[in-house]
């Protein structure tokens, strides 16, 4: 209770202290980084968590390409629906939506929530709509500039917009907004006659029940299943969602363990510094009396208040750009995500605590060690092994709080792996350029010379503030090039030409009066192409799967359908890479895309066999090609020639440019064809490279967290290093060095410091983004010069900022007070 | 203010030693900092210990004091063996009975001059301990200076601070290493003063090791080393 009183007061009488200051400001910033993805993370899995069944809209579901005709004897209750991407319209603004017919036991399990507005709560009411209405999602309204009420086409019928769905089984599909979701009663799919022969559709089949009749149910309808054919159990699908999401929110979480580790680094700093700096204190209370447990209890009670404080303010701090997050990455779903959670509070406080314990622990509590003689022998050395003990603390923690992190042992290998080169990498950069400094150091004088050989003076200093500044510089760099160059980059490498809208599902029997259309309004269109939906299933007779090369393990290329087709003129965008092209030979002949050919094992001459409906079709590979698939043409891996498609099933797919002027075309055709869906492609570049946007905006936030860090870093090893500069200082003003030259030379220090900082982060940009731009996207590689202007910039900045704020009161304290303070 | 009550200790002393010694093994090997040292201070009794620099002044003091092990011999500290106590132990004993005024002042930077008086009542865990603060840095003159911090204050201010620090948890004995080692001669004259006033107020026992005559002086009995050795006993 003393001790409590006690060690609170000195706390409270110390605050203005520069360490307790930098490891509250460390712990903020790093427990805020990791509890800002914390929370959204978590309230994104419990959006997806709540109930399997609920989020599925059932316990089993079974998809299909193909209506299935019958079933095994069940007592279940069932519900069929059908899902296709079609247009709507409203007057003239048209938009891609994935339609879902459904009937009146829809959905199976959960409920469905219809509202008369758009985000507003909304009522749990039956899915179906009424007779010739829709419910829609309501991301779809203002894409539209439609409201509840309004009339919307769909193929040949339109229907009132009878409420949105403000919530819904199997709700995540939407969440992004790209082709938000229409719910129309399945006896109105033939009016719309937006479905022909070949039109892709999509069977789902809901099944609700008890455990043991669906049991029963699953293990009679498993051996039945065509490789097209899925069953999802409620847990399975949670399970196999929650994966994929909780490996893009653990290398999130990573990205944010940066700044923590950073965090780390410098409360060591900042921890090591403080016990230096308190061996007196210590000494004197041991003399008054305290015992060593006495001390302990003072100090640990200490570092118990900062991390409580640290890791309240930085929970906060991460509450509040939680939110800022969710509206960047997700403007169309914050509305409907859980609110905040109590789970990533204790993990908050526990990576918060310890992180401080782990990284001040060694180095305070040694202070209870020290021995009372040290008020009377001021020669007594300080703790010895203190330093080493809090460093390799520090490490045991961070490769803890990774693991803790990473999950899994690959994951924390390959990130520790990662980081310690990039670190080595870094600091021997750093080292590059602090010879260079030497260099100009040597050329230079005054003020500018003094701050330099500061610099070159705390070299080990130097180097850590360099090397984290530097990394956070470049990553930020590196993701803003990302963003500008990959999707502007792509974008711009559209030809003028190139077609911006798709005519997908067109009926043979539709394709004259197509090609009749596009030549009437002077259209530039390509080719049609027929599709035919085929699955590979062999390779020179034996099953594909068994051919496989070693590393290829999942390969979803052979349980999805593709799409088959054929022509006799190779496409402009592709190039035969080996082999000849078949040209206007009829025969079983096919030209395979040569990433597929990598990724399968598939070489000139291996005989393939495709599973196209109940028929199997053999052809033999005469060609490779290599195909441009950004080049926005209908683009196919597998091209059949002439023949064997033939009798088949098909539906045909044309690229046309609309160009935009040509405003009235598009509701013609709509209207004309109302079967055909038209994908708007620039709509959808644009939609993705937003959402791309969207979720760089919200990494580079987190990394605005490991510029903090970084400046932490920066602080404390300044604060180090301040008494050591305050004692240089004062003797030189008092040989005679005027305010004014100590502070540019302090100035100088910094601001070569984030110079340095800012071109080293530049020049790894650049390598970086070149490596990515023309290893990974095929794209061509450009220097920017901007890069090399802002980055110093904002380097000198930050770093002469935090580290004038640090160092300034040497320059200002006068000579006499610093020289009674050292004393 | 009444003087606290003098215990009465078994062997008459507040603080005793017999045939200490204190040897340290350096790089150089084995070094005798002190040996065979026998002496006795009685309540309310002022001893100065005298001696060149080097010739393990301070180093018995701490011994008495209990802040190290002695290499051989036996102290009692109000009444306890300290060679039976471990480190923890002796710092319970001197909990609010022991006081320190040392060379460099050790006033804690943080703490205004009221608070730093007020630690070691804190530490105590004296109930009154503001008030007391208050009155005992009145009583050394500083009143109006309560709220300034040690940077603040000169030198002789802050061991008058110091002082107060030393007397305010009503000590039964002080320990002073060199209190005026550092003050110029008008300032440490009035310092001595200060603390002989306070002491023989307070009856407290006063330990103190000087190198300057005036002051070995003006206490009850002093002890001279020389190398580590008690030179003569000089009555005053
Ligand atoms: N732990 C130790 N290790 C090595 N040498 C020591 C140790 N403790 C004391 N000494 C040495 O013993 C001698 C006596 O030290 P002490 O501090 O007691 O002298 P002093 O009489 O107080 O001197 P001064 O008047 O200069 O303060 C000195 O030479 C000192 O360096
Ligand atoms: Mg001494």
């Amino acid at each position: 209770m003393k001790l409590l009183r006690l060690g609170l007061w000195l706390l409270r009488r110390e605050r203005a202290s520069g360490e307790w200051r930098v490891l509250l400001l460390a712990l903020v910033i790093g427990v805020g980084s990791v509890s800002t993805t914390g929370f959204l993370g978590d309230r994104f899995k419990r959006a997806m968590r709540d109930e399997g069944a609920r989020f599925l809209g059932a316990d089993l579901l079974v998809t299909s390409p193909r209506p299935v005709e019958s079933w095994p004897a069940h007592r279940l209750i069932q519900s069929e629906a059908l899902e296709f991407a079609s247009m709507v319209s409203h007057g003239d603004t048209f938009q891609l939506t994935t339609v879902r017919a459904i009937d009146a036991s829809y959905p199976a399990r959960g409920t469905v929530k219809i509202a008369a507005q758009p985000f507003t709560p909304g009522t749990p009411s039956r899915a179906l709509p009424p007779p010739g209405a829709v419910y829609v999602d309501q991301e779809l309204l203002p894409l539209l500039g439609a409201q509840v009420g309004a009339q919307v086409q769909l193929g040949a019928a339109a229907f009132r917009i009878a409420g949105v769905v403000t919530e819904e089984p199997g709700q995540l599909g939407g969440v992004f907004g790209l082709a938000p979701r229409v719910f129309l009663r399945a006896d109105e799919v033939a009016a719309t006659r937006v479905l022909e022969p070949g039109s892709r559709v999509t069977y789902l089949y809901q099944f609700g029940g008890p455990p043991a009749a669906l049991a029963a149910f699953t293990a009679a309808l498993k051996p039945r299943l065509a490789p097209t054919q899925r069953l999802v159990g409620a847990r399975e699908g949670i399970e196999s969602l929650r994966g994929a999401f909780a490996n893009t929110d653990r290398y999130i979480q990573l990205a944010a363990l940066v700044s923590l580790l950073l965090a780390v680094a410098a409360i060591a700093i900042a921890a090591h510094r403080h016990a230096l700096r308190h061996y007196d204190q210590a000494g004197l209370l041991r003399c008054m009396g305290a015992t060593s447990g006495d001390l302990r209890t003072l100090y640990l009670i200490q570092l118990g208040t900062i991390g409580l404080v640290g890791s309240l303010a930085g929970i906060a701090l991460g509450a509040l750009l939680q939110t800022v997050l969710a509206h960047l990455l997700l403007p169309a779903a914050v509305a409907r995500l859980p609110a905040l959670g109590p789970a990533p509070l204790a993990a908050g406080v526990a990576s918060g605590f310890v992180a401080l314990a782990g990284a001040s622990m060694p180095a305070l509590l040694r202070l209870a060690q020290v021995p009372p003689l040290r008020v009377l022998r001021r020669d007594l050395p300080p703790l010895s092994g203190s330093a080493w003990a809090s460093a390799g603390m520090s490490l045991v923690l961070l490769l803890g709080l990774t693991a803790w992190y990473a999950g899994e042992p690959k994951l924390v290998a390959i990130f520790v792996g990662a980081l310690t080169g990039l670190a080595l990498l870094l600091a021997l950069l750093a080292q590059l350029a602090l010879g260079l400094g030497r260099l100009v150091q040597r050329m230079s004088y005054g003020p500018l010379r003094f701050g330099l050989a500061q610099l070159l003076r705390h070299r080990f200093d130097s180097t850590l503030q360099l090397a984290a500044f530097t990394l956070a510089l470049f990553l930020i760099a590196l993701l803003a090039l990302i963003r500008s160059d990959l999707v502007d980059g792509w974008r711009q490498q559209v030809p003028a030409d190139a077609p911006n809208h798709f005519l997908v599902n067109i009926a043979p029997h539709q394709q004259q009066d197509v090609a009749a259309f596009l030549t009437r309004h002077h259209l530039a269109a390509s080719e049609l192409y027929p599709m035919v939906r085929g699955r590979l299933t062999t390779k020179n007779g034996q099953a594909i799967e068994t051919t496989l090369p070693p590393e290829q393990t999942d390969a979803s290329t052979l349980r999805r359908e593709l799409n088959l087709s054929h022509t006799v003129t190779l496409p402009a965008n592709n190039r035969i890479i080996a082999g000849q092209w078949f040209g206007d030979r009829r025969g079983a002949e096919i030209s395979v895309e040569t990433g597929m050919a990598e990724r399968l094992g598939l070489a000139l001459g291996d005989e393939l066999g495709f599973a196209v409906g109940d028929q199997t079709l053999h052809a033999t590979i005469t060609s490779l090609r290599s195909v441009r698939w950004d080049s926005m043409q209908p683009n196919f891996f597998v091209i059949f020639a002439a023949g064997p498609l033939d009798d088949l099933p098909a539906s045909y797919l044309a690229g046309v440019r609309i160009p935009d002027d040509a405003t009235g075309v598009l509701p013609e055709f709509v209207r004309s064809f109302p079967g055909v869906t038209v994908l708007a492609l620039d709509k959808l570049i644009a939609q993705v490279g937003t959402v791309f946007n969207q979720i760089i905006g919200a990494v580079q936030l987190l990394l605005g967290f490991l510029l903090a860090a970084g400046m932490a870093v920066v602080v404390a090893t300044l604060l180090a290093s301040l008494d050591a500069r305050q004692q240089e200082a004062v003797l030189l003003r008092t040989l005679g060095a005027q305010r004014a030259y100590l502070a540019k030379g302090l100035l100088s220090e910094f601001v070569v410091l984030g110079l340095l900082a800012g071109l080293l982060a530049a020049a790894s940009a650049e390598i970086a983004m070149a490596l990515i731009a023309e290893r990974l996207f095929d794209l061509p590689v450009k220097l920017h010069p901007w890069l090399w202007l802002a980055l110093p910039a904002a380097g000198a900045a930050l770093v002469g900022i935090s580290g004038w704020l640090t160092t300034r009161h040497i320059v200002r304290v006068p000579p006499m007070q610093s020289i009674r303070a050292l004393a | 203010m009444t003087p606290p009550d003098i215990p009465r200790f078994p062997d008459g002393a507040v603080v005793s030693a017999r045939a200490l010694s204190q040897r340290v093994t350096t790089a150089d090997g084995e070094l005798t900092i002190l040996s065979d040292v026998d002496l006795a201070v009685a309540p309310g009794e002022t001893l100065a210990i005298t001696g060149a620099s080097g010739s393990g002044k301070s180093t018995l003091l701490g011994l008495l004091a209990g802040l190290d092990r002695p290499s051989a011999g036996e102290i009692v500290l109000l009444g306890a063996r300290l060679t039976d106590l471990d480190e923890d132990a002796r710092a319970r004993l001197r909990a609010g009975r022991v006081g320190f005024v040392f060379q460099s002042f050790q006033l804690l930077p943080a703490l205004s001059a009221l608070e730093n008086i007020l630690l070691p009542l804190e530490l105590a865990g004296r109930r009154d301990a503001r008030a007391r603060a208050a009155d005992w840095l009145a009583r050394v003159g500083l009143a109006e200076r309560a709220s300034h911090t040690p940077r603040q204050l000169s030198g002789g201010e802050q061991q008058r601070v110091a002082i107060a620090r030393a007397f305010a948890t009503d000590p039964q004995i002080v320990f002073a290493d060199e209190p005026t080692g550092n003050l110029d001669v008008d300032t440490g004259a009035r310092i001595i003063d200060l603390l002989f006033e306070l002491n023989a107020r307070a009856g407290t026992t006063l330990v103190l090791v000087t190198h300057d005559d005036a002051l070995a002086s003006r206490c009850a009995r002093r002890l001279h080393l020389a190398a580590g050795r008690v030179a003569d006993r000089v009555p005053a």
